[in-house]
C-alpha cells in the first residue's frame, strides 16, 4: 500500500537521483580529496604562517593542474590554530581543528601544524582518526620520539611526519656553533615558556654546558607582557657574552626591539626557527633586529638555482617572497600528492590508511632533496642552517631572501 | 654595572611601568568612584588609543624608520598626537556608556560588568579583523637621547613618561578637587541620590567619568607605543590587569589610591624580575595584593565607603 508518505519520499528520492545524475558526468571521473592545512594564522606568527600556508597551497594548485593523479581533485581545507585570545597558537584551537579534520572523510592526510604546542595537542586526536599529517615546521623532538608513542600515537602507527629536522638537532647545533665559531665563553638563556620554546631552549642549555659554555642565567619570558626590560637589566649585569632565545615571535619581536635598547649592540643573540620569520623583519625593524642569528632546521633552499623557477613561481602568485618553511610546506604536500598518487595507482581506494602507509614508505623528489621518514616518521636527512638578519637597502625591507643572511650550516657534533 | 646601579636602573624600568599602570587605574578608579561598575571595556579603550595615537603619526607623516624629530616640530607632532588620540579615545569611551551601558543603568546584578567585557571583546576583534594579527612597528619620533645616572641609563622615552603622566594626574587632582564639574563627580560618588536631589545632572557625570578615564587610557596606549615601539591589539589584557590591580591596591574610587597602586605594581614587577626571576613576576604582584586585601580590604587608601550600604 502506497501512503502519501512514502510517495513523497519517493518522489524525492528520484529528484535526488536525477540532481545527481545532471551534476553526474563532470563528476564522476574526478574523486575530491581533501588535504587539511593547519597553521596559526591569528596572532604573533601570522606572517610565517602565511607563507607556510600558501606553499601547501601552491603545490595542491599545480597537481590539480598538472593533473598530476588522474581521476583526483585536490581541495585545501585550511584550518588556522590561532586565537585572539592566546595572541599566538592556541593549542585548544588545534585540538578542534583536528577534530574537524578527522570528521570529514574527504580528509586523507594533513599538512600542519606549523607549532609544536598545536602539534602535541593534535597528534593523539590525529592517531585515533588515523589521519597522517607532515609537518613543515613543528620541530620538538616529543613528538615523534617513541618514548612518548603512547601520549602522541595512541593508536599505534606513526601519524606525524616531518619535512623539517628537530630541536634535538637544532638546539645543540646552534650550541656546537656558539663554541666553535663564535667562541663566546658564557650565555644567558630565556624562553617563552611554549612546547617548542621551552624544549629547544633546554636542548641548546645541554649542549652549551657539554662543550664548557657557562650559562648565567635561564629565565622565561610572559609572551603577553610587553615589558621584558625588568630581565634584560639583570643580564645587562650579568653581562655574557651572548643571549639565546627560545621560542617564537610574539615574545621574539618585542625581546629583539627591547634588547637593542639594553644589551650591548655587538653581543651575539640568536634564536631558533621561531625567529626565522617576516616578523623579525618588519615589526622589529631595522636598525634593533640588526645581527640577530636564527636557524632554520631544513636546508637552505631558496637560493638554491634549482629552486629560483619555483620561487618566482610563488612570488607571482602570492606576491611574496616565499622562505624555506614555505618551501618544507610544499615539499611536505609534494609527500602527500605522490602517496595518493601511488595508492590511486594500485586500483584501491585512497583511504587515509592506504595515504598513511605510503607516506611512510615514499622516497619523494622534492626541493629540498629525496624525503623519506624513519620509522619513527622524522625526516632522514637532518640539516641546521644559520642565518644572521643583515640589512640590505638594495632589497625590500621584508625580503626573506635577501635581509637573513645564510651563514651556513651549523655544526653536528 | 654595579649592584647598586642595576637597581636604580630597575627603579627607573619601574617608574615608566608604574606611570603608565596609573594612568588606566585612573580609568578604572573614576568609573567605579561613580557607578560601582568594573569597566573591563577600559583594557581595550587603551589598545585602541595606541592604534590611534599610531594612525594619526602616520598622517603626520612619522613613518617607522623616519629620521627622529627635534625641537618645536617634536614637540607639535606629539601634543597633536596625545589631544587627537586623548580626544578620540574619550569619545569611544562616551560612545560606550551611551550606547550600550546606559540601557543596563537601573538593572542589578552584573548584567552592566558582563556588557563591558563583551565590549572589550569586540574592541579586540574589530581592531584585529581590520587591521591584522600581527605587532606594528609603532613610529618614533623620539631622538634616541640617554643620560647616564650613575651606570644606569636614562632615555628621552623614560623622561617623557614620567612627564606626561605627571602632567595629566596633576590636570586630573586640579580638575576633581576644584572645578564645578569636579565637585559635582565626588558629590555623585559619595551618593548619586542626594546629589541628584541637589540639583546635578548625574547622566552628564557619568559621561564626563566615561570621557575622562577612557581619554587617559588613550594617553596611555599612546605611551605605549612610544615607549614600546610597537602595539598589538593584545595588549590591553596584561596591561589591563596589572592596571586593574594597581587600582584595586591602592582603593579603587580613590584618584591618588589609583596613582599609587600603579608605581607599586610597576616597581614590584621590575624589581621582583631583578631579584627573583621575571617569569614570577605575576606571582609576586597577586600574592602582595592579596596580602593587602586580607589586611586592608579596602586598598591601601581605600576607606569602606561611609556613605553607601
Amino acid at each position: 500500500m502506497i501512503t502519501r508518505r512514502s510517495a513523497l519520499l519517493a518522489a524525492s528520492g528520484l529528484a535526488l537521483l536525477a540532481a545527481a545524475g545532471a551534476a553526474g558526468p563532470a563528476r564522476a571521473a574526478e574523486q575530491v580529496v581533501k588535504i587539511g592545512i593547519d597553521a596559526s594564522l591569528t596572532g604573533g606568527d601570522a606572517q610565517s604562517a602565511l607563507l607556510v600556508k600558501d606553499g601547501a597551497l601552491l603545490a595542491i594548485d599545480e597537481a590539480n593542474a598538472g593533473h598530476v593523479v588522474p581521476g583526483v581533485k585536490f581541495e585545501a581545507m585550511v584550518l588556522d590554530d590561532g586565537t585572539a585570545t592566546a595572541g599566538q597558537y592556541d593549542p585548544a584551537q588545534g585540538a578542534t581543528n583536528a577534530r574537524k579534520m578527522v570528521a570529514d572523510h574527504n580528509v586523507v592526510a594533513a599538512v600542519g601544524p606549523q607549532m609544536s604546542g598545536v602539534g602535541k595537542a593534535m597528534a593523539p586526536i590525529l592517531s585515533w582518526g588515523d589521519l597522517a599529517t607532515i609537518t613543515p615546521s613543528s620541530t620538538n623532538p616529543d613528538l615523534t620520539d617513541p618514548k612518548f608513542a603512547q601520549q602522541y600515537r595512541p593508536a599505534g602507527k606513526p601519524i606525524y611526519f616531518r619535512t623539517v629536522a628537530t630541536d634535538a638537532f637544532q638546539g645543540p647545533n646552534m650550541a656546537n656553533y656558539f663554541a666553535d665559531t663564535l667562541k663566546v665563553k658564557s650565555v644567558y638563556i630565556l624562553d617563552d615558556t611554549g612546547a617548542y620554546g621551552e624544549g629547544l631552549a633546554n636542548a641548546f642549555q645541554a649542549q652549551a654546558e657539554k662543550k664548557g659554555i657557562k650559562v648565567l642565567g635561564h629565565d622565561k619570558l610572559d609572551p603577553k607582557a610587553a615589558d621584558y626590560s625588568a630581565v634584560l637589566t639583570k643580564i645587562k649585569q650579568l653581562n655574557p657574552d651572548s643571549l639565546y632565545y627560545g621560542g617564537v615571535l610574539q615574545a621574539g619581536v618585542k625581546l629583539a626591539k627591547q634588547a637593542y635598547d639594553i644589551l650591548p649592540h655587538e653581543m651575539p643573540k640568536a634564536g631558533g626557527d621561531g625567529l626565522s620569520g617576516p616578523e623579525m623583519l618588519t615589526a622589529v625593524g631595522y636598525p634593533a633586529n640588526e645581527g640577530w642569528y636564527s636557524t632554520n632546521a631544513s636546508p637552505h633552499v631558496t637560493e638554491d638555482p634549482a629552486a629560483q623557477a619555483w620561487v618566482n613561481r610563488y612570488k607571482a602568485k602570492f606576491n611574496v617572497l616565499p622562505d624555506d618553511y614555505a618551501i618544507t610546506a610544499y615539499d611536505a604536500t609534494e609527500v602527500i600528492i605522490d602517496a595518493v598518487r601511488r595508492v590511486a595507482a594500485t586500483g584501491k581506494p585512497v583511504t587515509r590508511s592506504a595515504v598513511r602507509d605510503a607516506i611512510q614508505t615514499g622516497k619523494v623528489k622534492t626541493l629540498q632533496g629525496v624525503v623519506s621518514f624513519d620509522a619513527n616518521g622524522d625526516i632522514e636527512d637532518r640539516v641546521i642552517s644559520i642565518f644572521q638578519i643583515h640589512h640590505d637597502p638594495a632589497y625590500p625591507a621584508d625580503d626573506m631572501i635577501h635581509q637573513f643572511k645564510y651563514i651556513g650550516v651549523a655544526p653536528q657534533s | 654595572m654595579t649592584v647598586a646601579d642595576v637597581y636604580l636602573q630597575q627603579i627607573i624600568n619601574g617608574l615608566s611601568l608604574g606611570a603608565m599602570y596609573a594612568l588606566l587605574a585612573l580609568g578604572f578608579t573614576l568609573v567605579y568612584g561613580i557607578l560601582e561598575l568594573i569597566n573591563f571595556a577600559h583594557f581595550n579603550v587603551f589598545m585602541v588609543g595606541s592604534f590611534v595615537g599610531l594612525g594619526v603619526l602616520r598622517l603626520l607623516g612619522v613613518m617607522p624608520g623616519a629620521p627622529a624629530l627635534a625641537g618645536v616640530a617634536l614637540v607639535a607632532v606629539l601634543l597633536g598626537t596625545l589631544i587627537v588620540t586623548m580626544l578620540a579615545a574619550g569619545l569611544l569611551g562616551v560612545a560606550i556608556e551611551r550606547l550600550a551601558l546606559r540601557p543596563l543603568r537601573n538593572l542589578r546584578g552584573p548584567a552592566a560588568m558582563i556588557t563591558t567585557i563583551g565590549i572589550s571583546y569586540i574592541l579586540l576583534n574589530v581592531v584585529l579583523l581590520s587591521l591584522g594579527a600581527d605587532s606594528k612597528n609603532f613610529p618614533n619620533p623620539l631622538p634616541s637621547w640617554t643620560m647616564p645616572v650613575g651606570g644606569a641609563v636614562l632615555r628621552l622615552r623614560e623622561v617623557l613618561i614620567w612627564l606626561v603622566s605627571l602632567a595629566l594626574m596633576a590636570i586630573l587632582t586640579w580638575f576633581v578637587q576644584f572645578t564645578r564639574l569636579g565637585k559635582a563627580m565626588r558629590a555623585t560618588a559619595q551618593d548619586a541620590e542626594a546629589a541628584r536631589m541637589m540639583g546635578i545632572e548625574v547622566d552628564r557625570i557619568i559621561i564626563a567619568a566615561f570621557f575622562l578615564g577612557s581619554a587617559l587610557a588613550g594617553a596611555g596606549g599612546l605611551m605605549f607605543g612610544l615607549y614600546y615601539n610597537f602595539t598589538s591589539y593584545i595588549i590591553g589584557f596584561t596591561a589591563g590587569l596589572r592596571a586593574f590591580t594597581a587600582a584595586v591596591l591602592g582603593g579603587i574610587g580613590n584618584v591618588p589610591g589609583a596613582m599609587l597602586g600603579g608605581l607599586i605594581i610597576g616597581l614590584i614587577e621590575a624589581l621582583g624580575g631583578q631579584l627573583v626571576s621575571a617569569s614570577w613576576a605575576d606571582v609576586i604582584i597577586f600574592s602582595i595584593l592579596v596580602l593587602v586585601l586580607v589586611f586592608r580590604p579596602a586598598g591601601l587608601l581605600g576607606r569602606v565607603a561611609p556613605n553607601k550600604s
